[in-house]
């Protein structure tokens, strides 16, 4: 059976996410108000988080936000928001883009349209060694924890279907409850579990990254459907970044072996918008 | 995008939409259960002839309903656990430590509401009604229990129903603390398929259907035992 409703009853449906609004024109949008807000997670080093020593967001993904902002030539706003509001947030245009660690897949491309991919990675898991995992298949009926709304959970259902999922709502308390004891296994994208794993210090030796990858994700920016006037200006953006060297330069600042991440060597270039389906 | 019912009404979503609302009336069920003794028991503290407990009676509610109910539940999720031993925080975890810190927050903040409702009840009851019980040579104890708190709990019972309802809609906030509750499950819906319309329209209908079942429980009750003037 399938209903169609009117536009009434969808405003009275709390949380709704509601089909984009009709701009006319986006871009001449943010000229006009003169700013460009990006949507970021604040919770995630090192695409976004809070400088302890500053107070302020900083992160991969703020620079590439900056960036855009400077081509535009209006002031970039940051407005922090969950990972599970971030499609509806843009879509009902209460942030321009999407600085979000947003993973570029299939299923969202029917939502939002997105820019040149930014970050290529993939999710791992993290487990103590006293549970004596060593394999991702290892996890099957055993009580596994990650972030509420973003492609952790599929990805990890898809990998091993009888695997326990809890969510919360930041990553941070997911790695929290491993190390607490609360599940066997930490599922997140590579960066953020890479970053995490690090901040262990010496507790490192009792714990171990599996070696499989979950998936492989593209991250990207996420722009509103139906604006190609922003996708290829942010595009361009992310071009000239690439051209001029200061993607890599971004990437060592935030990925790279000074980094609290430490990735030895930058795999990928920002030249596709294209994923593997 | 049309919004599409056969979603929510069969199927895999439905069936963890269901299961959240299955999560849902447990919690509610089993807070109310272990909230109402704890409730009459501070409610009693607070009047008891003993001032030491009177105290800690009123430091325990005042606490409890200054702090919001989200850090309550963190609190009893990720910090309480941790100072138990080790044998016994093992034994925890490797159950469902989820419901059982939703149960825990949740019982110790409805009670705290529930005590100061069943305190009005007791002191809406005429003094001179304990007075009788204590001159007849009843303690306080069998005073309570025997003379007010059977006239007490009848009129407390629309404002405990009131709490209920609060009870009800505050397991919502479990889901941050991954149980798999109604919003748990809305939320997951919402990311697997991205119909964010039909999995909250579920939610939504969901708490006000139970939310409505309870006001009419009220309502039934107040009419077959109106409050009497004692």
């Amino acid at each position: 059976m399938r209903i169609r409703l009117s536009h009434l009853t969808i405003a009275l449906i709390l949380g709704a996410s509601v089909a984009s609004a009709a701009h006319a024109d986006q871009l001449s949008d943010i000229k006009k108000k003169g700013e460009l807000v990006c949507g970021v997670l604040g919770t995630d080093e090192p695409n976004s988080f809070v400088d302890p020593k500053t107070r302020e967001i900083v992160g991969y993904e703020v620079d590439l936000c900056n960036d855009i902002a400077q081509k535009i030539g209006v002031k970039p706003v940051l407005k922090q928001i969950a990972v599970a509001a971030r499609i509806p947030e843009l879509q009902q245009g209460r942030v321009d883009i999407l600085t979000a660690s947003l993973t570029h897949n299939k299923e969202r491309e029917g939502l939002i349209d997105f820019s040149l991919s930014t970050f290529i990675t993939g999710q791992r898991v993290l487990v103590k060694k006293s549970s004596g995992i060593t394999d991702v298949a290892q996890l099957a009926g055993k009580k596994v924890l990650t972030v509420k709304g973003g492609t952790q959970e599929p990805n990890l259902k898809r990998a091993v279907p009888t695997a326990d999922v809890v969510t919360y709502e930041t990553t941070v308390q997911a790695f929290l409850g491993l190390q607490q004891g609360k599940g066997v296994g930490y599922v997140d994208d590579e960066a953020s579990l890479l970053n995490n794993y690090a901040k262990l210090g010496a507790a490192q030796k009792d714990y171990l990254v599996l070696p499989q990858s979950l998936s492989t994700e593209a991250l990207a920016i996420g722009i509103r459907k139906g604006e190609p006037e922003i996708k290829t200006l942010v595009d361009g953006v992310l071009r000239d970044l690439e051209k001029s060297g200061d993607a890599q330069k971004l990437f060592v600042k935030w990925y790279g072996p000074n980094s609290n991440l430490k990735f030895q060597t930058r795999t990928f270039k920002i030249d596709s918008d294209k994923i593997e389906g | 995008m049309q919004f599409d019912l056969s979603l929510i009404l069969s199927g895999k979503y439905h069936d963890w939409l269901l299961s959240g609302l299955g999560v849902s009336l447990a919690l509610t069920g089993i807070t109310l259960l272990l909230a109402l003794p704890l409730a009459i028991a501070i409610a009693l503290c607070r009047l008891a002839p003993i001032k030491p407990l009177n105290w800690l009676a009123l430091a325990y509610v005042e606490t409890i309903r200054n702090i919001p109910l989200l850090a309550h539940l963190l609190f009893w999720y990720f910090g309480a656990p941790e100072l138990l031993p080790d044998n016994i925080k093992e034994w925890l975890y490797s159950g469902n430590i989820e419901a059982i810190s939703a149960v825990a927050g949740l019982t110790f903040y409805t009670a705290a509401y529930m005590s100061e409702d069943i305190r009005s009840g007791i002191r809406g009851i005429p003094v001179q009604q304990i007075e009788a019980a204590r001159a007849i040579g009843f303690g306080f104890m069998a005073t309570m229990r025997l003379v007010i708190l059977p006239q007490a709990l009848r009129i407390t019972i629309p404002p405990l129903i009131s709490q209920t309802l609060n009870l009800w809609k505050n397991t919502s906030i479990a889901t941050v603390i991954g149980v798999a509750e109604l919003m748990y499950q809305a939320q997951k819906v919402e990311t697997d398929s991205f119909r964010s319309t039909e999995a909250f329209a579920f939610a939504t209908a969901s708490y006000l259907g139970v939310s409505l079942v309870i006001t009419l429980l009220a309502a039934l009750y107040h009419h077959r035992y109106p409050v009497r003037n004692v």
